[in-house]
């Protein structure tokens, strides 16, 4: 049985509150796995714990009752950490570097050797597609940029667990889909995600697992397919069928002892359908530039 | 242990390089320089000699004053800048002790008090030079014995003064560990500095005491807060020319500096240890 990337056993954490001390639970006896190369999305409203969780895997917080390990080393260990990249929300850097100094900087931080430093921030630059702005200064980064460079940050290291608070707060649907796109080839490199969002369709879109916490408890755990699939209907998607064609199947479906409860188009996602558009005028222009240039030549 | 010692490298590192690029310490390195440049004035009372003393104590007093500010703002300010941008979030979250990032904020800081104190001295220094050769070429029978400023002494002051620097840097770092502003950590700070400077009085006051509770609790915080006179004997270096101090004296004080400039970090790190980020 291969060693979970996080095991949280009876996980309680409590703040104190004002001078009277008193107790605000953030997190309460939460219980939680995460298996190796796994995506685990962690839902929940503001204030349901999610950030303390993070904090508490992270060693940033220490645990007021419970215990949480990475890879079987307590988290709070600076050895646990080794294996662990953090993407924060809304993250700052060091906005007097440019982005290739912020990583150069993180990797020997995080004591990547000194001959391998050229070739890891290269590749993970590479990876978060910021090879084109890597000698700006971070302070004039756009947002989505700043999450990208985060990104590349957590992963110059090579961790096997990555843990993203909300990556794609505030970035727009296309950096959206990009970043969501590097979380789909970690995955494919054999990392492991933990990954917190309020953005329930990527969620659902990316995530094998995922835990819903409300007021610091566990309310729901399982597979993302098991949990939003109606296990007592199916759907069956059609094309080109005549109206003799739709009858035949009521009928048939009414013969087996089955109900038709709705008949419906498909609908596309808004999110989906802004890519594609987007995609389909990138790809015009892109044929169009390329036109254009390969004219430019004959002349 | 070597990674240990490079991260704290790379950690201050960072931190004196966010350091220098901040205007507030070119524009206070700049005010030092065009003070101590004004000394020069002092030739035209004609003090002959007397001089030297002058600008001395002025170079000096410089030094204290503005070197007092950069530590205690240049210090506050790089700590609360990694809390309230949150990247100390992000540095913590890797494999570092949170000793390592205070140590690396410490000596980021200590660096640029040096940076410091080296341009204020040699500048000193150098204007010294040139007084003095001016006047030696004027009153040529007050230097029958030779040069009357032990030049060397003077980057020995310049080495104390950066000691005492540091014991401010610390105490200021201590202070952020449990504030949550930074006028707090800075007027707490200038305050404990003010009572470092004047603790010679409660020494002076406990040694007439009678022994009890009160010489006891004056003699404990007399311990507690470092006493930085210790640190001013630039006169007796400086134009105390035939009797030296002696070097075991510089070491000694240089070693008191040390003592509470470590105890001082690591009772920040017992604070910042339970801080949550």
């Amino acid at each position: 049985m291969t060693t979970p990337a996080i095991r949280i056993q009876g996980l309680t954490k409590d703040f104190s509150v004002g001078m009277r001390g008193l107790k605000l639970r953030a997190v309460d006896g939460l219980n939680l796995e995460v298996g190796d190369n796994e995506i685990l999305g962690l839902l929940g409203p503001n204030g349901s714990g999610k950030s303390t969780t993070i904090k508490i895997i992270l060693g940033l917080l220490q645990a007021s009752v419970g215990e949480c390990q990475i890879y079987g080393k307590p988290s709070h260990t600076v050895d646990a950490r080794r294996s662990v990249g953090f993407l924060p929300e809304a993250p700052y850097f060091y906005r007097y570097l440019s982005g290739r100094e912020l990583i150069r900087f993180y990797a020997r931080v995080c004591g990547v050797p000194r001959s391998q430093i050229k070739e890891q921030v290269d590749s993970v630059i590479e990876l978060v597609g910021m090879t084109e702005a890597t000698h700006r200064r971070v302070g004039t980064y756009s947002k989505g940029m700043l999450q990208r460079i985060g990104l590349a940050q957590a992963l110059v290291h090579d961790p096997q667990l990555v843990i993203l608070d909300e990556p794609t707060a505030g970035v727009d649907p296309l950096g959206s889909a990009a970043i969501a796109e590097i979380i789909r080839e970690l995955k494919r490199r054999g990392k492991t995600i933990l990954l917190s969002s309020h953005l329930l369709a990527q969620i659902e879109g990316l995530c094998d697992r995922v835990a819903i916490l409300h007021r610091g408890k566990l309310v729901r755990e399982g597979r993302v397919d098991d949990l939003v699939q109606d296990q007592h209907t199916e759907s069956l998607v059609v094309e080109g069928l005549s109206p003799a064609g739709r009858a035949a199947v009521e009928q048939a479906i009414t013969a087996e002892g089955g109900r038709l409860c709705r008949v419906e188009k498909p609908r596309l996602s808004l999110d989906a359908l802004f890519l594609k558009e987007v995609q389909q005028q990138e790809a015009v222009r892109s044929d169009s530039t390329d036109t254009v240039e390969q004219g430019g030549k004959h002349d | 242990m070597i990674d240990s010692i490079n991260r704290l490298r790379f950690i201050a590192g960072n931190t004196f390089l966010e350091a220098v690029r901040q205007k507030f310490f070119n524009s206070l390195l700049l005010i030092s320089i065009a003070l101590l440049a004004s000394s020069t004035f002092f030739q035209q009372f004609d003090f002959g000699t007397n001089e030297l003393k002058f600008i001395t104590d002025f170079g000096f007093g410089a030094l204290f004053f503005f070197g007092s500010i950069l530590s205690v703002t240049a210090t506050t300010q790089l700590f609360f800048n990694e809390i309230e941008n949150r990247t100390a979030l992000t540095m913590l979250a890797k494999p570092i002790h949170k000793l390592e990032f205070l140590a690396g904020k410490f000596f980021g800081a200590h660096m640029l008090m040096l940076c410091f104190t080296a341009v204020i001295t040699l500048v000193l220094a150098g204007m010294l030079y040139w007084r003095e050769t001016e006047l030696m070429a004027r009153l040529g029978d007050a230097f029958i014995d030779g040069r009357l400023v032990n030049y060397s002494d003077i980057f020995v002051f310049g080495l104390l003064q950066w000691m005492k620097f540091g014991v401010l840097t610390a105490i200021t770092l201590f202070i952020a560990s449990f504030s949550n502003t930074n006028l707090y950590t800075i007027v707490v700070s200038f305050f404990v500095l003010i009572i470092c400077q004047l603790q010679y009085i409660a020494r002076d006051a406990y040694s007439t005491m009678e022994a009890g509770i009160g010489r006891w609790l004056v003699q404990f915080l007399g311990l507690i807060f470092p006493n930085f006179q210790l640190f001013n004997i630039g006169d007796q270096l400086v134009f105390n020319v035939k009797a030296p101090i002696p070097a075991v004296t510089i070491l000694q004080i240089v070693g008191y500096g040390l003592i509470y400039t470590v105890v001082f970090v690591l009772l920040a790190h017992v604070n910042f240890r339970r801080r949550e980020i």
